[in-house]
């Protein structure tokens, strides 16, 4: 095993058992794990965009090998030819940067302008055509279809289409709020929160199976770093952080909350 | 009476952190020693499976790897059961990541394949890049990326993960845009993932295709099951489990499943005694 895997191996079971810590109480070690991965993932970001799209998709366009902008000096070749029109991402991407100083930070806006438009523009198309038409057509549903059995715990049956189109509707008529939730349209409302209700513990179960599948994936790492290969990497640093964790409790007592 | 009362009040009083340490072994305990429990596939998983079987023979595909270490334990073992399958039925995959750190869970799946033997230790997969796979890399951008690869690929990639340039790739030669590939699939975490290539890839070209989620996203994808815009879906670890039964390669998934059973049988103990607990406190404070 090289030096570099064992003192990943480390590194990796002191950020995971410094997360754990937290579950015991805040602490300095979760603090430390906690800052180092907000700390190193922005830089990660911040440094493989660059690489990955401003260098070969901005400046090669704007800068190619043998372009009209050659004379500066600055050469890129990504096999883009010149395009005059990148200067337009790049200016606003320098506005949203400039605006760090106060006077100046009114040129963000147009960046965030062009930005919120461009979101907006994509996401009302995709969202409409994938969302909203092709739901509602799935939804419209034949109920009592002949060629469909009447029940089935798969698939289609007359059963399952007047469960999807009853649940469909009185979930939606709960959200409908210009007539007053009582009487016949109440209880018609009411089986709507019954049908939200299943909905919301079956994403409950589904997010607590996700995060336990999170810990498999934790726990696995560290049983393997507790081998020989790893220099017992996750037993050292379990007792160092117990430890020291214990003496640092004894020293800051937990103060009990009202 | 009263002393089964006292002990489902004194359960439901129980520090929180007494509930972590019982989590904490129900997991790491099946882990230890593995139990082998039965594993049962779910249609939407078969339905996957099928989806991706049925890809006429030495396709082009497109595999996308949009999630981190974060979420690993659940879309790796799908995202490699997905290439397992690919490679077996002789497709060309090519490989994009929307997730800035997807490159390096591409690189440890395709690892895991090159460097996985048979009992006669001879490689299972005999796989060349630029041959059988080609690893275009990340570009940032989210959704703008996938409508890029719509329209035209060679836009949004000029470069290869290594830095080749795609023009000079003879696998590329015949890829202008998702269009050219028989089949998407994504192994998504989030944002940017299923959603934005359901509505932007998938939707708009009309080319099959198929996630793997985490579990967290399984009920807001499930509609696109229903509806034919993802031809079945692998949900969170017991789909990755359910996946690695069919395509008969027992991986990482399945050894998980015993944990996250044990583990749920721990959670809904305590539910049920807690919401047991609630109510009997609150009849005994009534009398008082």
């Amino acid at each position: 095993m090289s030096f570099s895997a064992i003192l990943g191996a480390w590194i990796a079971a002191f950020l995971t058992l410094g997360i754990f810590s937290y579950l015991y109480r805040d602490n300095p070690f979760y603090k430390i794990a906690e800052h180092v991965f907000v700390g190193v993932s922005a830089a990660y970001v911040a440094a493989i965009s660059f690489w990955t799209q401003i260098y070969p998709n901005l400046f090669g366009r704007l800068f190619p090998k043998d372009g009209p902008l050659a004379f500066t000096g600055l050469e890129f070749d990504f096999n883009h030819e010149f395009n005059i029109l990148y200067l337009f991402p790049m200016l606003l991407g320098i506005m949203m940067l400039i605006s760090v100083f106060q006077q100046f930070n009114w040129m963000a806006r147009w960046g965030i302008a062009y930005t919120v438009a461009i979101a907006a523009g994509l996401k009302a198309f995709g969202y409409l055509n994938s969302n909203v038409l092709n739901q509602v057509k799935a939804s419209s549903v034949d109920i009592f279809s002949g060629s469909l059995p009447l029940f089935s715990l798969n698939g289609d049956s007359v059963f399952n289409n007047i469960v999807l189109v009853v649940g469909t509707l009185s979930a939606l008529m709960y959200f409908y709020f210009s007539k007053e939730q009582t009487g016949n349209f109440g209880r018609f409302t009411r089986l709507g929160i019954y049908f939200l209700m299943v909905s919301f513990g079956a994403s409950f179960g589904f997010a607590v199976m996700g995060r336990i599948s999170l810990l498999v994936g934790r726990f696995n790492d560290l049983i393997e770093y507790s081998s020989a290969d790893y220099n017992y990497a996750t037993l050292g640093v379990l007792v160092f952080i117990i430890v020291t964790l214990g003496f640092w409790s004894f020293q800051n007592p937990e103060r009990k909350e009202n | 009476m009263k002393f089964l009362e006292d002990i489902i009040l004194r359960l439901g009083a129980v520090d929180r952190r007494v509930i972590f340490v019982l989590i904490g072994l129900a997991v790491l305990i099946p882990l230890l020693t593995p139990i082998s429990l039965p594993v049962r596939e779910t249609p939407t998983t078969v339905k996957f499976y099928d989806g991706i079987d049925n890809i006429p023979k030495n396709s082009k595909v497109l595999v996308s790897f949009d999630y981190g270490p974060s979420t690993r334990p659940e879309i790796h073992p799908m995202n490699v059961g997905v290439l397992r399958h690919m490679l077996r039925n002789g497709h060309q995959i090519y490989i994009s990541c929307l997730w800035p750190d997807g490159i390096y869970m591409a690189l440890d799946a395709l690892e895991e394949i090159t460097d996985e033997v048979n009992p006669d230790n001879v490689s299972t997969f005999d796989i060349k890049e630029y041959e059988d796979y080609i690893l275009l890399g990340y570009r940032p951008g989210a959704e703008a990326v996938i409508k890029g690869l719509a329209s035209d690929l060679r836009k949004v990639y000029t470069v290869d993960a290594n830095g080749n340039f795609i023009d000079d790739i003879e696998m590329m030669d015949g890829i202008k845009n998702l269009n050219d590939f028989a089949y998407i699939y994504s192994g998504s975490a989030g944002y940017p993932g299923t959603f934005e290539w359901v509505k932007y890839g998938g939707d708009p070209t009309g080319v099959p295709m198929s996630s793997g989620t985490t579990s967290v996203q399984v009920n807001e994808v499930i509609p696109y099951v229903q509806t034919g815009q993802l031809i079945g879906l692998l949900a969170g670890m017991p789909g990755a489990a359910e996946y690695e039964k069919l395509i008969n390669v027992p991986g990482i998934a399945i050894q998980g499943m015993a944990a996250q059973s044990f583990a749920h049988i721990v959670i809904v103990f305590f539910i049920v005694f807690g919401n047991l607990a609630f109510f009997l406190k609150q009849r005994r404070d009534r009398k008082y």
